[in-house]
């Protein structure tokens, strides 16, 4: 009977904090946009544009002044009907590929690319041998 | 045979964290600057001292020439501004600064209280101009030689041993 009562409750908490709950754009007053692909863009490019004073944290993630400029630089941006790939280029002109989590495939990244692949690769290898042996 | 297998691992390991640890101790936390050989940004910002002196990219025509980006709130431009005194005595250089996110008055009064190394300071009180110059952080200073394109950035306090290995070689050319 607990249990029954309990689970009811439960569901019902639910359902009023469905109705009640206002559409999740908090920072809506901060950023206003004229249509929604644009607050979209806006938002996933925060997340994906590196802070570069913070250094291990997204513009999304930082409120260091440098990072609310470059919040209103990509906003200013986005407000234009600049492409995401228009904004990024715009950045990595200034800060390089280090503003963007996602650096393009260039022989100065091949490290950061293939680096991982080539460690992957010499521990398979290391545990072929090790096995061989231990087989023997 | 078997044995020097059965170190391997630990030896590799021990390997990783000396080589991890040597990155740990290197102080250089310096972005490249994508900037190297591209001429000065534009811009349209007011003069510190002046707000009616409207300046621009042809103000800044005294070459070769430094930018030295600093705000009074940043401690390390304080440690930074006796060597400037010094260079803008002792150099042929031209020393422009952009006053980066500052407190105008605040700004003026250190200048007129420490010393003025500066042609000019612009007032880029929305760092705007910063953002163009990839500028992540005050102090920053940016060479500029002679045909105008920059040529070096650095992040941080400039003292002699920087100025030596940086910068000097620039003003030669």
């Amino acid at each position: 009977m607990n249990k029954l009562l309990f689970f009811s409750f439960l569901f019902f908490s639910l359902l009023v904090k469905s109705s009640t709950e206002e559409p999740l754009n908090l920072n809506n007053d901060v950023y206003p946009f004229e249509n929604e692909a644009k607050e979209i863009l806006f938002y996933s490019l925060l997340v994906e544009l590196r802070c570069p004073k913070c250094q291990s944290s997204n513009l999304a993630g930082s409120n260091s002044p440098i990072s609310n400029d470059l919040k209103r630089e990509v906003y200013e941006l986005v407000l234009e009907g600049s492409s995401e790939e228009e904004i990024k280029s715009h950045l990595i002109q200034r800060y390089g590929n280090f503003i963007v989590y996602n650096p393009p495939l260039e022989p100065e990244t091949y490290i950061l690319w293939f680096g991982p692949f080539a460690l992957i690769f010499i521990a398979i290898i290391v545990i072929f041998i090790v096995r061989k042996r231990i087989i023997k | 045979m078997k044995k020097i297998i059965d170190i391997l691992p630990l030896t590799i390991f021990i390997g990783l964290i000396i080589v991890l640890f040597s990155f740990l101790s290197e102080k250089d936390d310096q972005l490249e600057t994508v900037l190297i050989d591209s001429t000065f940004p534009e811009f349209d910002l007011s003069s510190l001292s002046d707000d009616s002196r409207l300046l621009s990219k042809n103000d800044i025509s005294q070459l070769p020439a430094l930018i030295n980006v600093w705000a009074t709130w940043c401690i390390a431009c304080r440690i930074e501004h006796p060597f400037l005194m010094k260079l803008k005595d002792e150099s042929s250089l031209t020393i422009y600064g952009l006053n980066y996110k500052d407190n105008k008055e605040k700004a003026l009064e250190l200048l007129r209280r420490d010393g003025n190394p500066f042609e000019f300071s612009i007032y880029d009180f929305e760092g705007r101009l910063a953002i163009d110059l990839g500028v992540y952080g005050a102090p920053e200073t940016f060479f500029i030689d002679k045909n105008g394109l920059i040529r070096e950035r650095h992040v941080g306090v400039i003292d002699e041993k920087v100025w030596k290995d940086k910068f000097a070689k620039y003003l030669d050319e």
